[in-house]
């Protein structure tokens, strides 16, 4: 252990609480914002970063000759969008949220490096907070450019997140705040 | 998963509604009663052909043109047309008149951070500045509004010029 957080000074503690605290809010409404906007099954997450508007294995190629299609629609359903991830905005995404999320890896990594914990769990806590990201973006890349099926590796990304969190802020608080031996 | 103040100073800020695309269809397909779908899955050929006309294609390679009808006739196309740069995406809505030209635009989405810039061109009047242009003649809000108007405004009268351009060009190559 690089430092104890259990006899670490209070302003320390008060400190990592409210980082904790703060980065648990933004995570719900992260949670929030992925139900609004690319949903919780492998489907939808499919249809969110998969190419957009075909079937998925005929869309990977374009068609030989440009393939026109015509259907009634009404007004709601102009009205309604669906909230389609294209690559242009995927080099977007990936470009301003890949070094967010190293800094908070990094950040709950050193609140990790302060736990009472074996060698081996610390290490396999930052294994875990550095793979998520990268699952996460893998999966949206994976299922934009070779298939559909790829958008579990993405939840698996952004459930593995919540994990990671999850270990650090429980133990932290709890080695922090009631176990001071 | 949107994180901490530091995240806010880096990240794209959050989309805004500037105007219901209910709305744009009812300002841009005035009277019609039904309205058709009409989607494009570009080929490589059709794709390099709008490429070369105006240096874009469309990411997915699918264009869509809603078309607005009453008794069957039709009274007017709409395309929906995403501009995307360092800001964030803007999302603008395009009206033609059954002669093939240009019967309004709409900017329908931007984020928070450009709606001031987009509110101060639109006021300048950007958008007149397109109302009766032909598909073939190049947009020149921006030229017109520049000069009463920052230089972020101009900037994003730039990107509104492009995305007319770009859905001229659809319309133009494959529409018709």
């Amino acid at each position: 252990m690089l430092y104890d957080l259990r006899r670490s000074d209070v302003r320390v503690r008060w400190l990592v609480t409210l980082l904790l605290a703060t980065l648990g809010t933004s995570y719900l409404f992260g949670a929030w914002m992925v139900g609004l906007y690319a949903g919780y099954s492998p489907r939808k997450v499919a249809e969110t970063y998969g190419p957009a508007g075909e079937t998925p294995m005929t869309m990977q190629m374009p068609p030989e000759t440009t393939m026109v299609t015509e259907r009634p629609i009404s007004m709601a359903e102009m009205g309604e969008e669906q909230h389609h991830v294209d690559r242009d905005l995927l080099v977007q995404d990936t470009h301003v949220h890949m070094p967010m999320y190293a800094v908070i890896a990094a950040c709950l990594s050193v609140i990790a490096l302060g736990l009472a914990i074996p060698r081996w769990a610390g290490l396999s806590i930052i294994a875990l907070l550095f793979a998520a990201p990268w699952l996460d973006f893998a999966g949206m890349w994976l299922t934009k450019l070779v298939s559909p099926g790829f958008a579990i590796v993405a939840l698996a990304g952004g459930w593995a997140m919540a994990l990671g969190y999850l270990i650090v802020a429980v133990l932290a608080t709890y080695q922090m705040w009631w176990r001071k031996t | 998963m949107k994180l901490l103040l530091l995240v806010a100073l880096l990240h794209i800020t959050p989309t805004v509604v500037l105007m219901k695309r209910e709305d744009a269809v009812t300002k841009l397909l005035p009277g019609a009663d039904q309205f058709v779908s009409r989607e494009l899955h570009l080929s490589s050929a059709d794709s390099k052909r709008i490429h070369d006309a105006v240096g874009w294609e469309p990411a997915d390679g699918v264009v869509t043109f809603y078309l607005g009808k009453k008794h069957d006739q039709v009274t007017g196309v709409l395309v929906f047309m995403r501009v995307d740069c360092q800001h964030g995406p803007i999302e603008l809505a395009i009206g033609y008149d059954p002669r093939g030209t240009i019967r309004a635009v709409e900017v329908t989405k931007a984020t928070v951070e450009m709606k001031p810039w987009i509110v101060e061109a639109l006021r300048a009047g950007l958008t007149n500045e397109y109302r009766g242009l032909a598909v073939a003649e190049p947009p020149s809000g921006a030229e017109k509004v520049k000069p009463h108007v920052g230089a972020m405004p101009g900037y994003m009268a730039e990107l509104i010029d492009k995305g007319v351009m770009h859905a001229d060009a659809a319309y133009r190559l494959f529409y018709r």
